[in-house]
């Protein structure tokens, strides 16, 4: 029986896509040398199911490059909450264009800090849109004393541990892990 | 909201994988002749629900965990396509006629309403070639991803996946209706006319031309699709094989190294200069911000980077978003965006 994904091959091994395998990639030295040392990608020690998604999806240098951007990283934890099987799948090289939709999904541009979200959602009357680089729209609510971030399905995500700055942009530490659909 | 993408690998993910199933846990740039001289230059997951009807015509996975994390893919054959509709999706990422002249928010949505009508009729086409769709309900922004099954700028019709018959148009003459058709939006800066190019659009395409004959030098996919990257691993389409990372980026990803770069729908990927293979996304932008445009209603949080903090701070008179290597202004009232005041990549 063929399955969806192979027929996603068929595409795709047209562009000598599918069981590639990508040699592994740094960022430029120009880039390398603005972001400096302590990027978004040497600050995901604790994110270490985050850090292998970014790796497979091949968004390592955009963590290590001037960007800026703020990344809402999903513990680990919030990965284990996800069907059984689903971030395998992901991860899987037939994966990569969903892996890395997710992913983007969770990247914003420019430094947006925790206050800054609380001060749109004040000004947005308890709520505030957020861009995600992506092309989605996370929305960010108070909860108690802190901030939730929800996709468009309503998948909720607390930010754990905010604004931790690092050269190319600020991480927020969140409990799940968001979907760019409903 | 309903957003529309080919299964390829959509699919995957719900369906490659029967455990889901079962468990019930849980821009683009640069075509043509090479040009020597630039080219130096909700936790838990519990109910997995698989539905299947219309002998196939219909599948729908969907995922839904501790009452708030769903992905739902529905995927449809046959004439049942609904319209799609951007919902929320508040960016004027508007093309060639569509272009959104300073109009609010309602004219933003009209024009991405015909933008995804356009979106529709190549799905519909894709349909009756017998290619499977993928729907992706979304009140939101939407997830498209592979639309027509292919990265951006590849034909969704025969042969599939393979490079659009526009390329063929390198090396001619630029249609004179597409003559006039300026960049707009973050394309204004992204790709500057100088001396010896300029750029026009013609909604799907931009072309570089060359001054010097008025001939098309290159082009560049405008697929402005969401979550549309190319896989790394996957070869960059030889038809768009050329130097096309936008102003901004050149520093950090020149030409001429050990390693091409290219910008492709909101990526600037590295690729392998001798196997072609992409090897890394360096870089994403989001494209969403334009000198003339209304400011994103999703664009409410200040993001300007750091250090800049001191410099541009939110006032009654202007506000300042940081968008893809520039920082722009914007009036409070009108909510226009009014200047790119610093690049700052």
């Amino acid at each position: 029986m063929i399955k969806p994904w192979m027929l996603g091959c068929v595409a795709a091994l047209a562009l000598g896509a599918c069981g590639k395998q990508s040699e592994p990639a740094a960022t430029s030295e120009p880039a390398a040398e603005r972001a400096g040392d302590k990027t978004l990608a040497t600050g995901l020690a604790k994110n270490a199911k985050l850090a292998a998604a970014v790796k497979a999806a091949g968004l390592e240098a955009t963590l290590a490059g001037p960007g800026p951007y703020t990344l809402i990283a999903p513990s680990d934890a919030a990965f284990e909450k996800l069907p059984a099987g689903a971030l395998d799948t992901l991860m899987k090289p037939e994966g990569r264009a969903e892996l890395t939709a997710v992913l983007t999904h969770h990247i914003l541009p420019g430094t947006i800090l925790a206050a800054d979200i609380g001060k749109a959602i004040d000004a947005g009357g308890g709520k505030a849109l957020i861009a995600t680089i992506g092309g989605g729209t996370l929305t960010a609510t108070r909860e108690g004393a802190g901030i939730l971030l929800a996709d468009a399905a309503g998948t909720r995500a607390m930010v754990t541990a905010a604004d931790q700055q690092r050269s190319n942009g600020v991480i927020h530490q969140v409990d799940s892990v968001l979907m760019p659909t409903q | 909201m309903v957003k529309w993408i080919l299964a390829a690998g959509a699919a995957a993910l719900a369906i490659s994988t029967p455990s889901l199933a079962q468990q019930g846990g849980g821009n683009k740039g640069g075509g043509g002749k090479p040009d020597k001289a630039e080219r130096g230059g909700g936790g838990g997951g519990k109910p997995v629900r698989v539905e299947q009807q219309g002998g196939g015509k219909q599948v729908r996975v969907e995922q839904r965990g501790g009452g708030n994390q769903q992905l739902r893919v529905d995927r449809k054959g046959g004439d049942t396509l609904r319209s799609a509709d951007k919902g929320e999706r508040m960016v004027a990422r508007s093309k060639g006629d569509d272009r959104i002249k300073g109009g609010g928010k309602d004219s933003v949505r009209s024009a991405e309403r015909r933008s995804d009508d356009r979106d529709l009729r190549n799905l519909d086409r894709d349909d009756v070639d017998g290619r499977r769709l993928v729907r992706f309900d979304d009140d939101d922004r939407g997830f498209r991803g592979l639309v027509g099954g292919c990265p951006p700028g590849l034909s969704k019709n025969p042969p599939f996946c393979m490079p659009s018959g526009q390329f063929k148009k390198i090396g001619s003459v630029l249609p004179a209706a597409f003559s006039s058709r300026m960049l707009d939006g973050p394309f204004q800066q992204w790709y500057r006319d100088d001396d010896r190019f300029f750029y026009r659009n013609d909604g799907d395409y931009i072309y570089r031309v060359n001054r010097d004959g008025g001939l098309i030098d290159a082009l560049f996919p405008l697929a402005d699709r969401d979550f549309s990257y190319y896989p790394i691993g996957m070869n960059y389409p030889s038809e768009f094989d050329q130097y096309n990372v936008p102003y901004q980026y050149r520093s950090f990803y020149p030409e001429g190294g050990a390693y091409d770069y290219r910008y492709g729908d909101g990526a600037i990927y590295q690729v392998n200069p001798s196997t072609n293979a992409i090897q890394s996304i360096v870089a994403l932008l989001a494209g969403d911000l334009g000198v003339g445009q209304p400011m994103p209603l999703n664009y409410g949080a200040y993001n300007v980077p750091i250090d800049y903090r001191d410099r541009y701070y939110d006032t009654p008179d202007a506000m300042y978003r940081y968008n893809d290597g520039y920082i722009y202004r914007a009036d409070p009232k009108t909510q226009l965006i009014t200047a790119v005041i610093d690049a700052i990549v």
